[in-house]
């Protein structure tokens, strides 16, 4: 019947009135972010506090934006030392290419989504800071696994 | 009473009406569409929001008075009191109780609806004298669609006024005390429905209000003929907006659901204009349900349901009634 949209939608409002609201009234109330949201970028540390990061440049190579930067020497005694890890917060678009990338799971998506500063400087950060690279013999990747045998080979 | 004070008193008790009304009405609106669409609405300022619109209002009060340089000064700066008195008057027929009105008027309805139909003009002024597109169509849409909508309105009054034999609101109120067969309340709304339907679309149409306000439409043309103006010439303009709404419930309720007077039992007139303001808020309400449900409508869709829909049956709903009332009568007589 001609009209008939029209009620129904009066009914749908007036019982909207009635309902719970959606809203989530934000700083007070959050909501869960999903487990594999992509925000800023952290360091990942091994259990004695060393980096996990080996100074390879995969991920700085990867970087679609630019915005990480590594700067390493090398130590008298053989390995790396890391003097700079500089990541720019500002540039960056959440890509996640650099922790796809990454072989020794150093760096990952972090779930830190307030990202407003007041200072235009608080968008450079430094991830890491004069601390000896990890070596990738010693510390070999985690999830290393033996070969693929036939059967997982097909699965993929 | 000295009469220089009665009249003080009594057009003090218009503005205050009507600066409450508008600020009731405007966080009953931010509340009502936050609720029929599940969200919250205001709720910071204050226990539940409720200074919300007060703070609003200090907020126009503070601004600076900013007018376009290419703006037609005088037209400018005097269109928004064009627009605001003519709702201002029609608070002048209302009656709040068997007693209680500003003053008395034999016309009232009529004097309502003429000083109503003032308001395109000082709407198509304010569009016109901002010097923007977006304000002039704006204008000219509000014009063409109040001035097409009074038709109709003004057709469904005639039923109610027909029925009562007078165009004084207090004699049409009075003529719906007691009831039909003892049971039914004599509200002119039963055999008025369809100059009730006619009247409540139209209404909405004539104060501007979602799926009729293609005058503001703000995803076309930002506020309308609104759209230059900022400050109290602004909220001079909106608190226009919001009184008409009071104006025009309360006339529907005036009309077709015996104004001040309870169904069934006799009003104490004490609490005459508590049942009153209470009937024109539910049918204010019923208005702020409507723009929370519909989507608006194109210009043109609007123009045609009024011309070739609601005029036409408005008209005929006139003719009918005036035989079946006619016929009614003399068959009393006889």
């Amino acid at each position: 019947m001609w009209g008939l949209g029209v009620l129904k939608g009066f009914g749908i409002t007036i019982k909207n009135m009635f309902r719970p609201v959606i809203t989530v009234q934000y700083p007070e109330q959050r909501l869960p972010i999903p487990e594999r949201a992509r925000w800023a970028v952290h360091a990942v540390f091994n259990e004695d506090g060393t980096p996990k990061c080996t100074a390879c440049l995969i991920c700085v190579k990867e970087c679609p934006d630019h915005v990480l930067r590594v700067e390493s020497s090398t130590r008298p005694e053989g390995g790396k030392h890391i003097d700079t890890y500089v990541y720019e917060l500002g540039a960056c678009m959440m890509c996640g290419l650099c922790v796809t990338a990454c072989p020794y799971d150093a760096i990952e998506m972090s779930h830190e989504y307030e990202l407003a500063t007041r200072d235009h400087s608080d968008l450079t950060r430094m991830l890491l800071f004069d601390v000896d690279a990890a070596s990738p013999r010693r510390t070999p990747r985690e999830d290393a696994a033996p070969a693929p045998t036939g059967t997982e080979a097909a699965d993929a | 009473m000295n009469i220089a004070i009665e009249i003080l008193v009594r057009f003090l008790a218009m503005v205050a009406l009507l600066l409450v009304n508008g600020v009731v009405l405007i966080y009953m609106l931010r509340k009502v569409l936050g609720h029929l669409h599940l969200r919250i609405g205001p709720n910071r300022v204050g226990p539940f929001g409720l200074l919300q619109t007060t703070n609003d209002v200090i907020k126009l009060l503070t601004k600076e008075d900013l007018r376009p340089a290419a703006a037609d000064a005088w037209l400018f700066n005097i269109a928004p009191f064009l627009v605001f008195v003519p709702s201002f008057m029609a608070y002048i027929p209302l009656v709040f109780g068997p007693e209680l009105a500003v003053t008395r008027l034999d016309t009232g309805i009529l004097v309502i609806f003429a000083v109503l139909s003032l308001v395109p003009i000082g709407i198509m002024m304010a569009g016109w004298a901002s010097n923007s597109k977006w304000s002039l169509i704006g204008g000219m849409r509000a014009a063409g669609q109040q001035i097409a909508y009074e038709i109709p309105l003004l057709l469904s009054v005639l039923g109610p006024v027909m029925m009562a034999g007078s165009m004084d609101p207090s004699a049409i109120v009075a003529a719906q005390s007691g009831t039909w067969f003892g049971f039914i309340p004599r509200w002119f709304v039963l055999p008025q429905i369809i100059g009730f339907v006619v009247y409540a679309i139209s209404a909405q149409a004539e104060t501007q209000q979602t799926p009729f306000d293609m005058s503001e439409a703000e995803s076309e043309l930002i506020t309308g003929f609104a759209n230059e103006y900022g400050g109290m010439r602004f909220g001079f303009l909106y608190l226009a907006e919001f009184s008409n709404m009071f104006i025009v419930a309360a006339v529907g309720t005036m009309l077709f659901f015996g104004g001040w007077q309870l169904p069934w039992i006799e009003t104490p007139g004490w609490a005459a204009p508590f049942v009153f303001i209470l009937k024109t808020y539910i049918g204010i309400f019923t208005m702020m349900w409507a723009r929370g449900s519909l989507p608006r409508f194109r210009v043109d869709q609007m123009l045609a349901f009024c011309w070739k829909r609601l005029i036409p049956i408005s008209l005929t709903w006139v003719v009918v009634w005036a035989c079946i009332q006619r016929l009614a009568f003399e068959a009393a007589i006889r």
